[in-house]
């Protein structure tokens, strides 16, 4: 079969597929950086620097609990990762948000280290675990103080790509610290259409309490359809639609990040 | 008349439909035997691999004939799988140069096969397996079937007090997102002779020796550097053919199955590491000590800061005449994207083998081919059966007219590394007829598709 025939059979197994999501879940769990990690980790004296710009069209339109409604917030969020070494980096994330009636605001901080198994153990698939430990303002979240532990994992086959990050959060400081862990999985697939462009579904979601998972209308769960711009493997260019089914799901996001790695130590081709 | 150059060339000819069948009806013994069998090599005391071997042994046994000598090799196939063994720089008909894209028929598990060879020309051959591997990394260039070859001139100046040959091998091999959006090959483990840095015994010298060195580079995908501290190589031949301008420089750069003669002089007493100059390749083992006699110092490697090569230094000052203009063929080299999550597929001027044409040739004429790399990767790339002579080197890709100015003269080769978006010339006389194989010699480039047939009468 020729191969734009192909593609165009792929693409509409992805619409398919994202049709099946979107009627049956909602919501991310997150709307400051709505990203599925690949198991990846920056290369040694390397600084990424990404800017996730995130847009709620369609979220929630009251206060609740305090905090700020979300609907039409501009979420701007820099992330910086230095890389360590050729299996572990550290990341550091800069949260903020702009709202009518609120301007400019400071959400939040965090950082997160994480490692990554080393190519050459020749694991069939990519491996790491990152672990976050964060701040955010309670006009933004109830609970101030989180942590999270995420395992990912990710495969390429052939111009098909698949990650899952079945993260676990706990609250450390807020309403949901006797809530114990909270179940907040997390999942991609896409297809390269061409060496630059790849499309394909992002899935995230917030089940609650492990043991005690969430009705669905308490659930975030959201879908996002999304495409990557691999125009360098210095730049990173991610941008989605993501719409959302439960009550607690913002219904419409619009997302995009923009990351340039900077290489900053002696690369020379001895080293 | 009968000379006894044309009783070789009928021996040669016999040679062409060589004889297949079992261990047990050898008639008499051949004057080599190489046995295709699995073995369990020992690169290091922490690095235990299973691989594939001649003889037992990694690299395989040194075969040292003499040029026209004509000479029989038994090879006996010990695996489960179907193996041929291609006779790298010899001017061999192509039901025996060892590629079955040229005729040679494989020898099936468990049988073997007669060859005669007569050896020519003079020089640093050797010889490998030419099978495929696709995914499996452990087969084919991948595994241990490499040795060397070594073909003496009739007249040997031996120019020397003692000679070691070294075959650069990576192993364990796995895929890795690279930067040019596909996947490529990474290694686990790098050796010199099958073994890592102190693993093996030391290349024991004396002072005041001048030592011949044969390298091979017989990595199935990888470029490596070489440098010997305290030490300079005078290169004397460039894949087993001498230089018309031997150098003192100091490292060598080896692209897969390229080989280079150098003579250094053991004028620096102590203990010293030889080994690839990039240090990530170096800490995962590709390095060996030399030790002078009664010096037991630890071992000494001063780091050089960069790398340093180009073939141009070698070619001859004053330009020859062939005559006639050599009939031009550009051969435009392209990669086909499979997805981030897959090695490329390779095309010569859109073809992709095996559903490529054959390539016709006209015997006695001189050929210069263009290779025009539009690809993001060097390419190492073979013609079997000739050898061929550099003629342009890293010309730019868009440049309409070649500049002549740049040509160069006199370094004959087999293989030469064609960096990526730059156009490389080489000339040959098509003198040695029947299918003649052109291919890259990084193992997952000719899997998939980057090679091409000439063919002529």
């Amino acid at each position: 079969m020729p191969e734009p025939n192909g593609h165009r059979w792929r693409f509409t197994v992805l619409i398919a597929f994202v049709c099946v999501f979107a009627s049956t879940l909602a919501r991310a769990q997150t709307n400051y950086e709505i990203q599925v990690y690949g198991a990846e980790t920056v290369p040694p004296e390397s600084l990424m620097v990404e800017l996730h710009s995130n847009f709620t069209v369609d979220g929630q339109k009251y206060l609740v609990d305090g905090v700020y409604p979300t609907q039409h917030q501009e979420h701007e969020t820099i992330e910086l990762t230095e890389g360590l070494n050729e299996w572990s980096e550290v990341g550091f994330y800069l949260f903020t948000s702009e709202q009518d009636g609120h301007g400019v605001q400071w959400v939040g901080d965090h950082i997160r280290p994480r490692i990554r198994v080393p190519d050459s153990w020749g694991w069939p698939v990519g491996v790491s675990l990152s672990t976050e430990i964060g701040f955010q303002r309670s006009a933004y979240s109830t609970d101030t103080w989180t942590w999270e532990i995420r395992p990912i994992v990710d495969k390429s086959i052939g111009r098909w790509y698949f990650a899952i990050n079945p993260a676990l959060e706990r609250t450390w400081h807020g309403p949901d610290v006797k809530q114990g862990l909270g179940l907040s999985p997390s999942a991609k697939i896409s297809y390269d259409f061409t060496r630059v462009v790849s499309a394909g579904i992002e899935w995230y979601a917030d089940y609650g309490a492990i043991g005690n998972i969430s009705p669905i209308h308490d659930q975030q769960q959201q879908v996002f359809l999304v495409t990557d711009l691999n125009v360098s493997p210095l730049w990173e260019i991610n941008i989605g639609v993501g719409i959302g089914a439960t009550g607690s799901t913002d219904h419409l996001i619009v997302k995009a990040i923009l990351g340039r790695r900077f290489d900053w130590g002696r690369h020379s081709l001895v080293d | 008349m009968v000379s006894r150059r044309d009783v070789l060339k009928f021996s040669g000819l016999m040679s062409v439909a060589p004889s297949l069948h079992g261990f047990a009806q050898t008639p008499q013994a051949a004057d080599y035997t190489l046995v295709i069998a699995p073995i369990t090599m020992e690169l290091s005391p922490h690095h235990r691999l299973r691989t594939t071997g001649y003889n037992g042994q990694v690299p395989g046994p040194l075969i040292r004939c003499t040029e026209n000598r004509p000479f029989t090799i038994e090879v006996v196939n010990r695996t489960d799988r179907p193996e041929v063994v291609h006779w790298h720089g010899l001017f061999t008909p192509p039901d025996v140069d060892g590629a079955m894209e040229e005729g040679t028929t494989p020898i099936a598990p468990n049988a073997s096969a007669r060859y005669t060879l007569i050896p020519r020309p003079a020089g640093f051959r050797w010889y490998h397996t030419h099978t495929m591997a696709m995914n499996d990394f452990t087969r084919a260039q991948y595994s241990g079937q490499h040795g060397f070859l070594m073909i003496e001139p009739r007249e040997n100046p031996a120019l020397f007090d003692q000679e070691f040959f070294l075959a650069l091998h990576d192993w364990a091999g796995y895929l890795l997102a690279s930067d040019d959006g596909a996947m490529n090959l990474s290694y686990a483990v790098a050796t010199i002779n099958g073994k890592t840095m102190g693993s093996g015994e030391p290349l024991r010298v004396k002072e005041g020796q001048r030592v011949l060195l044969h390298v091979l580079n017989s990595s199935p995908t990888e470029v490596h550097w070489l440098a010997f501290s305290g030490h300079k190589f005078h290169v004397v031949s460039l894949d087993g053919n001498a230089v018309p301008n031997p150098r003192t420089v100091s490292m060598l750069r080896l692209a897969p199955a390229e080989r280079i003669c150098a003579i250094v002089d053991m004028d620096n007493p102590g203990v010293w590491v030889l080994g690839e100059v990039r240090k990530h390749v170096q800490a995962i083992g590709m390095a060996i000590i030399v030790e002078y006699a009664n010096r037991s110092d630890r071992a000494a490697w001063d780091q050089p800061s960069q790398l340093v090569w180009n073939y141009e230094q070698f070619a001859g000052a004053q330009p020859e005449s062939w005559g006639d203009p050599p009939i031009v063929v550009p051969m435009i080299i392209e990669s086909k994207f499979r997805g981030h999550g897959a090695m490329e597929r390779w095309t010569i001027n859109g073809e992709s083998y095996p559903d490529t044409r054959v390539a016709p040739l006209v015997a006695g004429r001189r050929y210069r081919l263009q290779f025009i790399n539009r690809s993001a990767d060097d390419h190492p790339v073979h013609l079997h059966r000739h050898s061929f002579e550099l003629r342009a080197l890293g010309q730019p890709i868009q440049s309409s007219a070649p500049d002549a100015s740049k040509d160069i003269r006199g370094i004959v080769k087999d293989v030469v590394l064609v960096d990526a978006q730059t156009c490389t010339e080489v000339e040959f006389t098509a003198d040695n007829p029947g299918a003649s194989l052109f291919h890259c010699h990084q193992q997952n480039h000719m899997d998939l598709g980057f090679m091409l047939l000439f063919n002529y009468a």
